[in-house]
């Protein structure tokens, strides 16, 4: 939300309806004129990140059929609508207007088709799922695991032995600042020192769309499996991240996830938990 | 006024009695410094700091050791400690292209002043008579003057005090002894690269780069030129250092790729006109043979395309040019190659490839960015600068790549810490064809041989764009004329209809 921007246009329309109206008389028309120029500002401008122009463009159209729908409600209004229309185009006295208007719809079209032209090519976009949904099982270094089933096995330390589960702490801290910090950066945020480089940018698991809504079960297909394991909505032709099966053992894996968690303060989605 | 003039010899000649009171800070603040200190600095400092820790040896420039309170950036004199001030702002802003991030916006302005203090109990010096040294004031900067006369002398001055030595002929950090600088402990260090400036581990204002000539870079052979540059000539070669790069890196995603009639000639004058684009590049470390400290940071390219022909230009900085020995993007490379100093020649050449799809790709999909995969193969224009040709290697996946015997029109030269590389090839091969106004999927790898790179171990780039501009553009004048005309007699007949049938009624 642009609140500076959504304020600035509720202020004009303010502006329009007590201290404009003094002077000049606004007809029905006019008002849907504005309250549609109001509208599409705000879609524009008062939004961040802005809408995409096909999303804007689609909001545009409802709210043009919704106005008309409005205006042909009253059998009364409409024809004051038409008639005031009708007036501009045949009155002596707006000539000038009219051919400023008919000469300014067509240039309009004209600069459009200009611009459209003139644009520079986009490369194809990449819409990629961040998170794709994972295999039920997977082969690690040999073995089976059951991915809808699996537990961080260090988890359950946490309550039992506080000493022990401090150790996998440590040991994951190492892993993460052996391995994977280059990217994931200090403070696990997603700048590490050679994220510029890559595309798409690494996660930033401070963010509560990453860790703090997945499994830990999914973590660890994502840490084992890396980019090559990525379905193909997923483009694991770009990703950078490593299939850490390559690097370390299952231990290691589960110890660094337990980072992740201490690391962020964040808790894992439980097993069982509805999506 | 004898007495007094005594005691201000006094107070100048002996530091213990001009010193006024170390800035410590106080336990509690010390004490809250160390925790956050071991949390988020001790896997790369060392909790001792003594830069002896997990991910010390895989990051190059080496982390700092506090224990030596040698700190390159400072606003005091050469070889003395920096204020309390100078560490924060360290700490604050991070060394851009290293491995320390900028801390603002994530510890807290009173955790980085606790931080600070703790840093300080790594070196006893801190609470000795030398523990508060003075400031060198920097003076405010007389605005950026692009005068040639007064760039002239900046040159000049840049000539006179052997900054070429190190930092190169044109600054390009590739200066007669440049790989043989270690710092005090001993590792390779590299001097600046003055034409990209963004890298400036001290920040790169024009008061910064001030400050690093007059203050020296403790602990790197970086001196102080304090005594030897005098005032006016200290902006002029400001200027100059100024002059020679770009604000900001400027990372593009898309090569525009001109069209060009008649033969694609290699050479300076091909490319002279076309449009360039620079791109990063990082350290691969995604398999084995990690490259965690790549030689190279980035590569500007260029290409122009005829009937049937493209032609790339690939230009990248290199400290030195090893063109003895050989390399391979199939050799292979030990799991863990640890940081050590560069020997000038441990056999391996520099060596560069263009990464191509090996057919025209539907959709997103393409190659994995890794030297392609099976299900998708990428097509390798590489070329090893020891020898004298290039080829075009088929890569399915790092160890999997592929040398058909397709070779590759190349020139290649080095000058001046240039390398320069030119790949001219058909536009269609295989199942591969660039088409006009089309993008075609690109990313890039530099071996630097000094650096060990070889096989895997290697400068990266992700998946980027070439586009084919089209050789004759579709004028937009006419179909812009023709819907001018066509919406402007929508409205003569809706107006004409309108004003007859009002004319009709009134006559009614």
């Amino acid at each position: 939300m642009n609140l500076f921007m959504l304020l600035a246009i509720a202020a004009a329309m303010v502006l329009i309806q007590f201290v404009v109206t003094r002077w000049v008389k606004l007809n029905r028309l006019a008002w849907m004129g504005i309250w549609w120029a109001a509208l599409w500002a705000a879609f524009s401008y008062g939004i961040n990140p802005p809408l995409p122009n096909s999303i804007i463009v689609l909001f545009m159209a409802i709210i043009t059929i919704a106005l008309v729908a409005y205006l042909s409600a009253d059998n009364e209004e409409l024809k004051q609508a038409k008639e005031s229309i009708v007036r501009f185009m045949v009155t002596r006295q707006y000539r000038v207007a009219l051919l400023i208007v008919m000469l300014v719809i067509p240039g309009a079209v004209a600069a459009w088709i200009f611009a459209s032209m003139n644009e520079a090519p986009q490369p194809p976009s990449s819409g990629r799922t961040i998170h794709p949904p994972p295999p039920s099982s997977i082969t690690f270094q040999g073995t089976s695991i059951n991915l809808t089933t699996a537990n961080n096995p260090i988890r359950e330390l946490q309550h039992t032995d506080e000493a022990a589960f401090a150790e996998h702490v440590a040991n994951g801290r190492r892993i993460y600042f052996e391995n994977c910090f280059y990217c994931h950066g200090d403070n696990m945020e997603g700048a590490g020192m050679f994220a510029h480089g890559y595309d798409p940018l690494p996660a930033n698991f401070n963010d509560a769309t990453t860790i703090a809504m997945l499994q830990e079960s999914y973590l660890f297909w994502r840490i084992a499996k890396g980019a090559p394991g990525l379905p193909s909505e997923s483009t694991p032709w770009s990703s950078a991240m490593p299939a850490w099966e390559d690097f370390l053992t299952e231990e290691e894996i589960w110890d660094v996830i337990i980072f992740l968690y201490e690391f962020t303060g964040f808790e894992p989605r439980a097993q069982g938990m509805p999506h | 006024m004898r007495i007094l003039l005594t005691l201000l010899l006094v107070y100048i000649a002996n530091p213990a009695v001009a010193q006024q009171e170390n800035d410590l800070g106080t336990e509690a603040q010390r004490a809250e410094g160390k925790e956050v200190y071991d949390i988020k600095c001790a896997h790369c400092h060392g909790y001792e700091g003594d830069a002896s820790a997990v991910a010390t040896p895989y990051l190059r420039p080496t982390p700092r050791d506090f224990t030596s309170g040698n700190y390159k950036f400072r606003s005091t004199a050469s070889g003395e400690l920096p204020t309390t001030e100078d560490i924060k702002r360290s700490i604050r802003l991070g060394m851009p292209y290293t491995s320390m991030p900028a801390w603002e916006g994530i510890l807290s302005e009173t955790e980085i002043t606790n931080l600070a203090y703790y840093l300080k109990t790594f070196e006893s010096a801190f609470d000795g008579p030398y523990g508060n040294p003075t400031v060198v004031e920097i003076p405010r900067a007389p605005s950026y003057s692009a005068d040639p006369d007064h760039l002239a002398r900046g040159r000049e001055v840049f000539e006179a005090n052997q900054c070429a030595d190190c930092h190169g002929e044109n600054g390009r950090g590739n200066g007669e002894s440049a790989p043989e600088l270690v710092d005090d402990w001993g590792y390779p260090i590299r001097a600046a690269d003055m034409t990209k400036r963004w890298t400036f581990r001290a920040s790169a204002t024009r008061e910064d780069i001030y400050r690093t000539f007059m203050t020296g870079l403790n602990g790197t052979p970086m001196p102080s030129y304090e005594q030897t540059i005098d005032e006016e000539d200290r902006w002029a070669l400001v200027d100059y250092v100024w002059s020679l790069s770009r604000d900001t890196p400027d990372y593009g995603t898309t090569v525009t790729v001109q069209g060009r009639s008649g033969e694609l000639v290699l050479g300076d004058s091909l490319f002279e006109a076309a449009p360039e684009t620079y791109f990063p590049i990082v350290g691969q470390i995604i398999e084995p043979g990690r490259a965690f400290y790549p030689g190279v940071n980035g590569i500007s390219v260029k290409a122009v395309y005829n009937e049937s022909e493209i032609a790339i230009q690939l230009q990248w900085h290199d400290m030195t040019a090893e063109t003895e020995g050989m390399n391979n993007p199939g050799i292979e490379v030990p799991m863990f190659d640890p940081a050590q100093p560069d020997t000038l020649m441990d056999g391996w050449s520099d060596a560069v490839a263009a990464l191509l799809p090996s057919r025209t790709p539907e959709g997103l999909e393409r190659p994995y960015f890794m030297f392609g995969d099976s299900r998708f193969p990428m097509s390798i224009w590489y070329t090893d600068l020891a020898t004298d040709s290039a080829a075009v290697l088929t890569g399915q996946g790092s160890g999997r790549i592929a040398d058909n015997g397709i070779a590759l029109e190349r020139s290649a030269s080095y000058e001046d810490g240039v390398w320069t590389v030119q790949f001219k090839g058909p536009r269609s091969r295989g199942e591969l064809t660039m088409s006009e106004a089309t993008f075609v999927p690109i990313s890039f790898t530099v071996w630097d041989g000094f650096n060990g790179e070889r096989g895997n171990k290697r400068g990266i780039s992700a998946w980027y764009h070439l586009y084919l501009q089209p050789m004759e553009t579709q004028s937009a004048v006419l179909p812009m004329a023709k819907w001018f005309l066509i919406v402007l007699g929508a409205e003569l007949l809706i107006v004409a209809l309108v004003n007859l049938r009002a004319r009709r009624r009134k006559t009614a």
